[in-house]
């Protein structure tokens, strides 16, 4: 049935209640998933409604998109179709937070900001912060499996994510995980949900471990003549008793971009402890650091902030490879954009081997597909890593899929996994790996 | 029902006379897991020696449906690795080397049956461990401590197992040989490695594991605090977390598990306290000493006793020894127990032991504790004396309402051991019908005929809780917690 029947928005607007419910075909645009506008946006205020909604949207058989803040809406192929945007916005709310525990139940729309300020006093954190993050949401993140330079000690959703609420695509409110730091009762539901990009179910609560955040902090830019030299240096660091609580490596472009002194590379490091462990290691780390011939400066909190610009662009590539290969990578890429006359910023977690690579300039989309997003995907792929395009104009992934090449046998068992939870196929169709 | 002999010869052509037990006396080896309550002997066990042919025992056995059971090194403490209904054995004693340590990128691949401390011993020259350590560890594989997610003691610092797995290989209950993950630390699509860690052979075997491996801390500290009582104990526990200090390990053992201890192990426990805290922390060096100062403060502003660091690596050692091998040790002190595994959230430990030893007091058994005070997770020990009338039933009664009392704080009903057929009847306090029902659909997405370890895990499944009549007999010593 089509979207457009009125009957069925006022259903939809008797749900969540009329203000909640998004019809203007003016404004519908705004809310389009790589180009494809939604009939309607809804609004639910409650778990429950979210319940409703996609109860309805089942029996009804519309195509739904969950939205958190907004601001990763570009990953994924574009959907199939698409009918309603369920948008979490006003789900913001913290169920539970014992900071004894240092566990918090939250609501999936709460963004990163919020929660932030919310733990702050209590000096603890959530330990996620993919770059521009903090007007991102908690489910957003997790639902792109989104990670920034705290991965490097603390991991991603993956390891924070204790617990996880969710609506499954018949309207069923379903529960999975625990609400405790340790738990192996039944099967690990909260992993499959993190980095589902919304095609098994919607998340709408989360509970999260947290961890202190550290009494002293201090943070350096580790600036390297070359990439050789920055592979050494990494390998060295990893190899080495040193804990930094965030890392980042990025390349001349990126840095520029992030308002960070221009180097030909660097590394963005903290060290987050006591005060007598931040000097200590501060000290070993800028020995270590010199000894691989890098200048070593002390930098602000604020250089941190600048992730989210180095790598805000209309082309983003998410590239995965062994650790080892990460510098081999990122040069690779640098080499590809300068035979195409376009500025690839790189930004990378050292340590696990992910480069995010945001394109400017004025390539034609088939050019950028042939000689940039091609040969790096068969490149790493060869290699049992893979290269994701984050975002992209519509041109390019008409011509990129999204997610690369799965193997057969992996894709398989998704598929009966999707097909299993979401039997029509109303959750964001098309938008996941082999067109889930 | 007996396997018919062409699947026997069929199992033989693939592994081999060597790899193929069927005689009773062979068979009975493997009737149960360190769960002695619960036994059930498989109709044959092979030991399969590659992925291959595992691959080749599971599609037979789905052919024939035939159920199948995997297991490691059997110290599982549910009734995991034992074949509640019979049928095919998979034991992975045979596939236990080291494939690749590589150190570049901070991971090895394993065989599944290849010994967790096999692999810290093989990589501590390199500078680098795997962080599980499930008290197990001298024993345990890591292809089982990946099928449950084993927990241990270390996993409050470190994580639990899942948390150390890249990838692994393994077959699933439809007969696929798959890669799951891998060296990369991401990959598109649903995190397949992270339902199959912890499904305890549900969904599939595992035949190969890429573990993370993690650098040696620069130092260690050791600390043994002793308390007049536990409920002193469980407080420091509280404050030293609220504190923000996340020792590398946090674990608590109560005056009937310290006696035994000292009266088997020596391990130089202060006999006499109510409770003593094993508290390691690792990491830089001005770290470490920055964190022991409050936490000393803490302990004795919680009347602690006495606060002894460990000198030298021999005494750590002996104070760990303590610790991992207390299981082993219980014979001493009952004939019989129940043990538990419920976690509540860390604010509740003070709570939850003072309810302890009033359950105890009212059903009259003794309640013995050692266990990971730090994440909350309990390790009650019920003892009773099967020769005794109604001292089973009211250990019975004890165990129930602890759990009850658990789950009413918000607990979990199983930390690190997994469900097994143990516990598969609790896991409604824990989950609704909703949760229960996406559970097993999830299971049949993997294993669509029901063969893979069937009746554990799941309550829903006819096996579970029926068929089984408890026999009680006394644990050997060897059990881990």
């Amino acid at each position: 049935m089509a979207v457009s029947t009125p009957a069925l928005h006022d259903a939809l607007g008797d749900l969540v209640g009329a203000p909640h419910l998004l019809r203007d075909p003016a404004a519908l645009p705004a809310y389009a998933v790589d180009g494809v506008v939604p009939g309607a946006v809804v609004r639910p205020g409650s778990a429950e409604e979210v319940s409703r909604v996609l109860a309805l949207c089942a029996t009804e058989g519309l195509a739904v998109v969950p939205r958190g803040a907004g601001r990763a809406m570009g990953l994924g192929n574009p959907p199939r179709r698409l009918d309603v945007v369920l948008e979490l916005a006003r789900l913001t709310a913290v169920r539970e937070y014992v900071p004894e525990d240092m566990v918090a139940t939250v609501d999936a729309g709460l963004t990163l900001g919020g929660l932030a300020a919310r733990l702050a006093p209590q000096r603890q954190m959530l330990a996620l912060d993919p770059p521009g993050g903090l007007a991102r949401s908690v489910g957003g993140v997790l639902a792109t499996h989104a990670s920034g330079p705290l991965r490097f000690r603390y991991g991603t959703g993956r390891d924070l994510l204790l617990g996880a609420r969710f609506v499954q695509a018949d309207g069923t409110l379903t529960w999975g995980g625990a609400r405790v730091v340790k738990s192996v009762t039944g099967y690990d539901v909260p992993k499959l949900l993190v980095g589902s990009l919304g095609t098994l179910a919607v998340l709408v609560e989360a509970t999260l471990r947290l961890h202190p955040i550290p009494p002293a902090r201090r943070s350096w830019q580790v600036s390297l003549p070359s990439a050789p030299a920055a592979a050494d240096f990494v390998a060295a660091l990893l190899d080495s008793p040193l804990q930094p609580d965030r890392a980042a490596l990025l390349d001349e472009a990126a840095l520029r971009r992030a308002g960070v002194t221009p180097q030909p590379i660097a590394l963005l490091l903290s060290i987050g402890s006591v005060a007598e462990a931040v000097e200590q290691q501060g000290s070993a780390l800028a020995a270590l650091a010199r000894g691989h011939g890098a200048r070593v400066d002390a930098v602000p909190e604020s250089a941190w902030g600048g992730l989210g610009e180095a790598v805000a662009a209309p082309v983003l590539l998410r590239l995965a490879c062994e650790p080892r290969r990460l510098l081999h990578w990122l040069t690779t890429a640098q080499a590809a954009a300068g035979r195409l006359g376009v500025e690839v910023a790189s930004l990378a977690q050292p340590g696990h081997g992910v480069l995010q690579m945001a394109v400017r300039g004025a390539a034609a989309p088939r050019t950028l597909g042939a000689e940039l997003v091609g040969p790096l995907r068969s490149g790493v792929e060869s290699e049992g890593g893979s290269l994701m395009v984050e975002g992209a104009p519509s041109e390019l992934k008409a011509i990129c899929e999204a997610w690369g090449s799965i193997n057969l046998e992996n894709m398989a068992i998704m598929r009966r996994i999707k097909t299993e939870f979401d039997p029509a196929g109303c959750l964001s169709p098309g938008r996941f790996v082999g067109g889930l | 029902m007996p396997l018919s002999p062409h699947v026997l010869r069929e199992l033989e052509r693939i592994v081999g006379t060597a790899g193929l037990v069927v005689s009773h006396e062979g068979l009975l080896t493997y009737e149960c897991d360190m769960h002695t309550f619960y036994k059930g002997a498989p109709e044959a066990v092979v030991l399969p020696e590659s992925a291959a042919q595992v691959a080749e025992v599971v599609r037979l056995c789905r052919r024939e449906h035939v159920p199948i059971v995997p297991r490691g090194s059997g110290t599982g403490l549910i009734g995991g690795a034992m074949a509640a209904a019979g049928g095919v054995m998979v034991s992975m004693t045979r596939m236990n080397r080291i494939v690749e340590l590589d150190f570049a990128n901070r991971c090895a691949t394993v065989q599944p049956g290849l010994i967790n401390l096999w692999l810290s011993q093989a990589t501590r020259a390199g500078g680098y461990f795997f962080a599980p350590d499930p008290s197990s560890q001298m024993v345990s594989s890591i292809g089982g401590n990946a099928s449950t997610n084993a927990g241990g003691p270390h996993c409050l610092k470190y994580g639990i197992t899942v948390n150390h797995i890249l990838g692994l290989e393994v077959v699933t209950g439809a007969g696929e040989l798959v890669r799951l993950g891998g060296k990369t630390h991401e990959r598109p699509g649903y995190d397949l490695t992270g339902v199959m860690v912890g499904a305890e052979g549900t969904l599939g075997l595992v035949t190969g594991v890429v573990v993370r491996l993690t650098h040696l801390p620069e130092s260690v500290k050791t600390i043994l605090a002793s308390f007049p009582t536990i409920e002193d104990a469980s407080e420091t526990v509280s404050a030293i977390i609220r504190a923000g200090i996340i020792p590398a390990a946090l674990e608590m053992l109560d005056e009937v598990v310290i006696r035994a201890i000292e009266e088997g192990i020596h391990a130089g426990y202060p006999k006499g306290a109510g409770a003593v805290l094993l508290i390691e922390l690792d990491g830089p060096v001005a770290e470490i000493e920055a964190q022991a100062a409050p936490i000393e403060a803490i302990c004795r502003e919680h009347l602690a006793l006495e606060i002894r660091v460990a000198r030298d690596e021999a005494e750590r050692a002996l104070l760990w020894k303590g610790r991992k091998e207390a299981a082993g040790v219980f014979g001493r002190l009952t004939p019989n127990w129940l043990l538990q595994d419920a976690v509540v959230p860390r604010s509740r430990l003070p709570e939850i032991m003072r309810e302890l030893q009033e359950i105890g007091a009212r059903h009259r058994v003794v309640i013995a504790n050692v266990f990971h005070a730090g994440d909350g997770n309990l390790h009650p020990l019920i003892c009773y004396d099967d020769r005794v009338p109604g001292e089973l039933e009211r250990a019975k009664q004890a165990n129930e309402e602890l759990l009850h009392a658990c789950l009413r704080l918000g607990g979990s009903v199983t930390g690190e051991h997994g469900v097994g057929l143990d516990k598969c009847e609790s896991l409604p306090l824990q989950f609704a019908p909703a949760d229960l029902n996406f559970m097993a659909r999830l299971r049949r997405t993997f294993d669509p005929d029901s063969i893979m370890n069937p009746g554990k895990l799941l309550p829903s499944h006819p096996a579970c809780g029926e068929g089984f009549r408890p026999t009680a007999r006394p644990l050997p010593s060897g059990t881990w917690i």
